[in-house]
C-alpha cells in the first residue's frame, strides 16, 4: 500500500476526482491507537458469514486471502445489461484495524477499464472516502462497486479517456473488452 | 540269448566248462523252457512237475539257478499279461466310454457292474492262485537242490519271500501298466453302490436305535456291532438280527472283493475308490439331514450316522480283512490324544483298531467340515432367523471348534452381508436388526468377539453412510414396546430388551474388573480363561476389553456419541411434548438404561446432561419456532395459569410454548361427535371455524398467527379427516376451506360418532423439534456456501487449503469440525451434484 501511486499526480489529463478529499493517507496512521483487534475479527467474521449466506445471486463476493482476516479478494460479476456484462473482476480488500470506523482500501486487481477506476485499479467512489458510515460493510461496498461499473460518474474521472469514450458506446464496449482481455493474458 | 547272458553273469565258470557239460546245459535248458511252457499253459496240468524239478536241479548245478528264476518269472509274466491281465481288463471294455454315461443314470446296469467285478476278480484270482501254485513248485525245486548240497543251511523261506514278492510286483505292474482309465471310477461307483445298498439296511436300524435310545444321552454308546442282542434291543432282535445277518453277507462280499483287490495290487486305488464313496454319501447324508432347517440341531445326529453306517461297515470290512486288532500296531506311539475317547463307544466289545479310530475321526472331520461349509453358505439366512437358528448355530460353533476354519466364515460372511444387506434397497432399519442378530449369533460362536470385530466393520461402515442410521438407532433404543408405527419390522428384539439383560448379565457375571474379587472368584475366572483366537488382532486388546457388548458397538456406528445423545436428546423432547398426562415412568426407565449400559459397555455416553433435560432450556434441543395466535379462550386460560404459577414460584416465569404440546379435542357436529389428539396448530384452524363456517386461506393464516404456506400445509389434516372442504376462491392463491356440517362423506375414512383417532405421529414430516438431520443439513448448507464462497475468489483450490480455510474463517455458529475425509467426501458430493469441478486434485467452480 507503501508503493500506491497517488492517483491524481500519476494520471496527468485527469481532473480531480469527484470526491478528491483522500482519506487513504489517514490509514496507517490509525494504527498507534491500541484497537482491539478481536472484536475487529468478529465483526469480519461476522461480515464474511453473512456474505456467504446471501451472496452468490448477486454476483458479488468476497474471501480473507491467505490467513488473515483483514486482506479479503473480491470478485464482481459485470452487472446485466451493462457494458461489464459478462465479465467478472477481481478486487483486493484491506480492512484497517479501527475497520469499521475506517472505511477499507479496495483496489481493482484486475483491469477495468471505467471512468471512476485508473490503470493501477485504485476507484473513486464517495463511500470509500469521505462518505463511509460504519454501517457500510463488505457487502454494501461490493454491491457499491457494481452499480459504479454500470454507472459511471463521469463528472469526476481517473480515467478521462473512458470517461470521454461512454458515450460511444461500440467503442466502450471495445476498450472494456480489449484491457480485461489483456490484463487476464498478463496474469497467466 | 539267456546263455550268452547268463554266461556273461558267470565268467569264472565259463573256462571250465567243457564240451559234455555244454551239451548238459543246453539240454537242461531246453527241457526247463518246455516244461515251464506247459507248466503255465497247461491249464492245471501239474504232472510235468517232476520233469520241471529235474531240470531246474540239472541247470543250477552249473550255478544257474538266477537263470532259472529269471526265466520263469519272465514267463510267469507273459502269462499272465496274456491269460491274467488281458481278459481281466476285457471284462471291463463294455464300460469304457460309457462308464461316465452309466454313473449319471443308476437305473442302468444295477448290480451289472458288481457281477461283472466279480466275475472278473474270481477268474484272475483263480489264475493267479493256479501261477502261484507254479512258483511254488519253482521254489521247491530250487529248494530241495540246496538241501541236497549243503544240507539245509539255507533259510528257505527267504527264498520262497523273495520270489512271492517279485512275483506280486510283477502282477501289480503288469495290471497297472494296462490299466484303463475308466477302472477307479469303475472301482468308486461299486462301492457307491455297495455303500448305499448297505446304508439302506442300516439307515432302518440306525432309526429304531434312534426310537429306542431317544432319552440316553451318549446314546451312541451301544450301536456299536458288539452289543446288539444286548438288554433293550431284545424289543425287535429278530429283526435287527434278520438285517444283521443281511448286511453281514454283503459286507463279506465287498470284504471279498477288496480283498482281491488288495491281492492285484490295487490296495490304494481300493481304498481310494472306497473312502471317496464314504465321503459322499457322508456327505449326501450331512446335506440331507442338515437341509435348510436351522431350527435343530443335527449334528448329534449325523455323529450317530456316522457311527451307525460307515464306521460299522469299515468295521466289518476291516474285521473280515483280518486287521481289525493287528493294524498299525507299530504306530500306536502317534496316538492322537483324541483317539482315547471314542474306545468308549465300544464297551463290551474289543477296543477298536487303530485303523478304524483314524477312520472315524478322518469321518467326523468330514462331516464338520460340511456341515460347517454348509451352514456359512447360509450364514445369512440363519442370523435373519437368528433366535430361532440358534441350533444351527450351536452346530456350527462345534464344527468350527473342530475345524478352526472361522477365516472362512468371515470371508463368506462378508461376502454376503456386501451383496444381500449392504445394498440401497435395503432399510437401515433391518441393517441394524441384521447387525444385532449377527452381533448375538456370533456372540454365541465366538464369546471373544474376534470375528465379530471383522465382520461388524463393513455394516458399521455401511450404516455411517446412511442419514437415518442415528435416528434410527435411538428408535430401536427407545422404542420398547414398538410403539411408534413407522418403524417397520419387529421390535421383538428392541434393543432396550438387549440393555434389560444385559444389566441382569452384569448382576450376575459382573466384578471382572472389581478390585474386591475375592481368591476363589479370581480362582474361577482363572479356570475360565481361554486363549485368544489364533486371528485376534493383538492391536485390538484382550478379551476383556473386547467383551461383547452390543450397545456399545451399536453407538460404535455413530462415530461420535455426541450425536447420538443430540438425537436422543430430541426424541425424548418429541416424546414428552407429546404426552398429555404426566406419566414418563417409560421414558425414565429408557434414560436408566441407556446410563446403565453407557457405564457397562465402556461406551460412556454423556448421559449425565440428560438428567436436566425437563427442568432447563439449555438441555432441549432448538425448538423450531412457529409464531401461533392460539384462540382467545385458551390464550386466557394459559395467561391465568402462568400468572398464577408466577404468583407461586416467583421469581420464576412460565413462559408457554404455544405451538408445542398436544390437545385433545372433541368436535360435536349436528349428526357425529368426533375425538383428536393434534398439535396446537390443528386445533387453533379448527377452533376458527366455530365462529365462521368458512374462510380464505389468507384470513384464516392471518387469524391465527402463520404464514400462508404453513396453514395449507396444516389444514390437510382436516381435510382428510372430512371435517373441512377446500374450494378454489376468487383468487388462485387464495382458497377457500369450509367446515363440512352434518355431510357424510363416506370417501373420507370418517369414523361414526366418537371415533377417536391419534394422529400426533402421522403428520408426516412436522416435526416439532428440529431434528439431528436437519442440523446436520444447516451445518452444511453452511459449509457449501462457504467453499462456494471461497472458489469464486480464489479460482481453484486443493482440498488441503479448503479445509485449512474452512478452519481458518468458518467459525461461526457451528464451527467446522469435519476431519479431511468427511470434507472430501462432502466435495464429491457437491462434484456429483454438478456444482464443482475436479480436475488434477484442485476444485473449482463448475461454470
Amino acid at each position: 500500500m507503501e508503493v500506491r501511486p497517488n492517483p491524481t499526480a500519476d494520471n496527468s489529463s485527469a481532473t480531480p476526482p469527484h470526491r478528491p478529499r483522500h482519506s487513504s493517507s489517514k490509514q496507517p496512521a490509525a494504527s498507534p491507537n491500541p484497537v482491539d483487534t478481536t472484536s475487529v475479527s468478529q465483526r469480519l467474521q461476522k461480515e464474511l458469514m453473512s456474505l456467504m449466506m446471501s451472496s452468490g445471486d448477486l454476483g458479488v463476493s468476497a474471501f480473507p486471502e491467505g490467513e488473515s482476516i483483514f486482506t479479503w479478494i473480491g470478485t464482481i460479476e459485470g452487472g446485466k445489461g451493462t457494458m461489464y456484462e459478462g465479465l467478472s473482476y477481481k478486487l483486493s480488500l484491506r480492512f484497517p484495524v479501527d475497520y469499521p470506523f475506517k472505511p477499507p482500501q479496495v483496489k481493482f486487481e484486475t483491469m477495468c477499464f471505467h471512468p471512476n477506476v485508473d490503470q493501477f485499479g485504485n476507484i473513486c467512489l464517495d463511500i470509500l472516502q469521505d462518505k463511509w458510515s460504519s454501517a457500510y460493510d463488505c457487502r454494501t461496498i461490493l454491491l457499491s462497486i457494481q452499480s459504479l461499473l454500470g454507472e459511471p460518474n463521469p463528472e469526476s474521472p481517473l480515467n478521462s479517456y473512458a470517461a470521454t469514450l461512454w458515450n460511444n458506446k461500440e467503442d466502450y464496449r471495445k476498450m472494456v473488452q480489449k484491457q480485461y482481455f489483456s490484463g487476464e493474458a498478463f496474469e497467466s | 540269448m539267456e546263455v550268452s547272458s547268463s554266461s556273461a553273469f558267470n565268467l569264472g565258470l565259463l573256462d571250465t566248462l567243457t564240451d559234455d557239460s555244454l551239451q548238459e546245459i543246453v539240454a537242461s535248458y531246453d527241457g526247463f523252457c518246455a516244461a515251464t511252457d506247459a507248466l503255465l499253459n497247461g491249464a492245471g496240468d501239474l504232472s510235468v512237475g517232476s520233469e520241471f524239478v529235474s531240470h531246474v536241479h540239472g541247470l543250477c548245478k552249473y550255478g544257474l539257478d538266477s537263470l532259472v528264476r529269471d526265466h520263469f518269472l519272465r514267463a510267469l509274466e507273459e502269462t499272465f499279461q496274456k491269460n491274467g491281465a488281458f481278459k481281466f481288463w476285457r471284462h471291463f471294455d463294455s464300460y469304457g466310454n460309457s462308464s461316465e454315461l452309466q454313473m449319471k443314470n443308476h437305473n442302468i446296469g444295477e448290480g451289472e457292474v458288481q457281477e461283472v467285478l466279480c466275475k472278473a476278480l474270481e477268474e484272475i484270482s483263480t489264475e493267479k492262485q493256479y501261477q502261484e501254485k507254479c512258483l511254488l513248485m519253482l521254489v521247491h525245486a530250487l529248494q530241495s537242490f540246496k538241501d541236497h548240497g549243503s544240507e539245509g543251511s539255507h533259510n528257505s523261506d527267504a527264498e520262497r519271500f523273495h520270489l512271492f514278492s517279485k512275483y506280486q510286483l510283477l502282477v501289480s505292474s503288469v495290471l497297472m501298466a494296462s490299466l484303463p482309465r475308466h477302472f477307479p471310477e469303475m472301482l468308486h461307483w461299486y462301492f457307491k453302490e455297495r455303500l448305499e445298498e448297505l446304508s439302506t439296511i442300516m439307515a432302518g436300524e440306525f432309526d429304531d436305535d434312534v426310537e429306542i435310545q431317544d432319552n440316553d444321552d451318549m446314546g451312541l454308546d451301544e450301536r456299536s456291532k458288539g452289543s446288539y442282542g444286548a438288554g433293550k434291543m431284545e424289543i425287535d432282535e429278530y429283526s435287527v438280527q434278520g438285517r444283521f445277518s443281511e448286511n453281514n453277507k454283503l459286507v463279506k462280499n465287498i470284504g471279498k472283493v477288496v480283498r482281491d483287490l488288495r491281492n492285484l495290487g490295487f490296495t490304494s486305488m481300493t481304498e481310494d475308490a472306497y473312502a471317496s464313496a464314504i465321503f459322499l454319501l457322508l456327505k449326501a447324508k450331512v446335506h440331507d439331514l442338515a437341509g435348510d432347517d436351522y431350527r435343530s440341531s443335527v449334528l448329534e445326529s449325523i455323529k450317530g450316522w456316522i457311527q451307525a453306517v460307515p464306521l460299522q461297515f469299515l468295521h466289518a470290512l476291516l474285521a473280515y480283512l483280518g486287521e481289525s486288532t493287528s493294524y498299525d500296531d507299530v504306530s500306536s506311539g502317534l496316538k492322537s490324544p483324541l483317539a482315547s475317547r471314542p474306545s468308549s463307544f465300544y464297551p463290551g466289545s474289543e477296543i477298536p483298531s487303530e485303523g478304524l479310530v483314524r477312520w472315524q475321526l478322518r469321518l467326523e472331520y468330514f462331516a464338520y467340515e460340511t456341515l460347517q461349509d454348509l451352514r456359512i453358505a447360509k450364514l445369512f439366512e440363519i442370523i435373519v432367523d437368528y433366535p430361532d437358528s440358534l441350533p444351527a448355530i450351536e452346530d456350527l460353533k462345534q464344527c468350527l471348534e473342530y475345524t478352526g476354519q472361522h477365516s472362512k466364515l468371515v470371508e463368506s460372511f462378508i461376502t454376503a452381508l456386501r451383496y444381500r444387506l449392504l445394498t440401497a434397497g435395503a432399510s437401515t432399519n433391518d441393517i441394524l436388526h441384521q447387525y444385532v442378530s449377527t452381533i448375538k449369533a456370533l456372540r454365541t460362536i465366538d464369546p471373544a468377539g474376534v470375528f465379530l470385530e471383522a465382520v461388524g466393520e463393513p455394516i458399521r461402515d455401511y450404516l455411517r453412510g446412511r442419514k437415518d442410521t442415528i435416528k434410527c438407532i435411538v428408535t430401536m433404543l427407545t422404542d420398547g414396546s414398538g410403539g411408534n408405527s413407522n418403524i417397520s419390522g419387529n421390535t421383538g428384539d428392541s434393543l432396550l430388551e438387549e440393555l434389560n439383560r444385559d444389566e441382569e448379565n452384569q448382576e450376575n457375571t459382573g466384578l471382572d474388573d472389581d478390585f474386591n474379587t475375592d481368591d476363589k472368584q479370581a480362582w474361577i475366572n482363572a479356570k475360565r480363561w481361554e486363549p485368544d483366537p489364533v486371528e485376534a488382532d493383538p492391536l485390538k486388546g484382550s478379551r476383556n476389553r473386547r467383551k461383547v457388548d452390543i450397545l456399545g458397538m451399536i453407538v460404535g456406528i455413530i462415530g461420535s456419541k455426541d450425536q447420538l445423545v443430540n438425537e436422543y436428546r430430541v426424541m425424548l423432547a418429541e416424546k414428552l411434548l407429546n404426552k398429555s398426562d404426566y406419566d414418563i415412568d417409560t421414558e425414565l426407565r429408557t434414560l436408566e438404561l441407556l446410563k446403565a449400559g453407557s457405564e457397562l459397555g465402556n461406551t460412556e455416553l454423556p448421559m449425565d446432561i440428560l438428567d436436566a433435560t425437563i427442568i432447563s432450556s439449555n438441555f432441549w434441543p432448538p425448538i423450531q419456532d412457529e409464531s401461533l395466535v392460539i384462540p382467545q379462550p385458551v390464550d386466557q386460560l394459559l395467561s391465568d395459569y402462568a400468572k398464577r404459577f408466577h404468583e407461586i414460584m416467583t421469581p420464576r416465569k412460565l413462559m408457554w410454548k404455544k405451538n408445542l404440546g398436544a390437545v385433545k379435542l372433541e368436535l360435536q357436529f349436528e349428526d357425529r361427535e368426533m375425538q383428536f389428539t393434534v398439535a396446537p396448530v390443528h386445533a387453533a384452524i379448527i377452533m376458527k371455524f366455530q365462529d365462521q363456517v368458512s374462510w380464505t386461506s389468507k384470513n384464516l393464516a392471518a387469524a391465527i398467527g402463520v404464514p400462508v404456506d404453513v396453514l395449507n400445509r396444516r389444514i390437510n389434516f382436516w381435510i382428510s379427516k372430512g371435517v373441512l372442504a377446500e374450494s378454489l376462491g376468487e383468487d388462485s392463491n387464495d382458497n377457500v376451506f369450509t367446515l363440512m356440517e352434518g355431510m357424510v362423506d363416506t370417501g373420507k375414512n370418517v369414523g361414526s360418532s366418537g371415533a377417536c383417532e391419534d394422529l400426533v405421529a402421522d403428520d408426516d414430516g412436522e416435526r416439532s423439534v428440529a431434528s439431528v438431520e436437519d442440523q446436520l443439513r444447516k451445518e452444511m448448507t453452511v459449509y457449501e456456501k462457504f467453499i462456494m464462497g471461497m472458489l469464486t475468489n480464489f479460482g481453484n483450490m486443493a482440498l488441503d487449503r479448503i479445509h485449512n480455510t474452512l478452519k481458518m474463517f468458518c467459525i461461526a455458529d457451528p464451527s467446522y469440525d469435519k476431519t479431511l475425509q468427511q470434507l472430501q467426501s462432502f466435495l464429491s458430493g457437491l462434484v456429483a451434484e454438478e456444482k464443482l469441478e475436479l480436475r488434477d486434485g484442485m476444485y473449482s467452480l463448475k461454470k
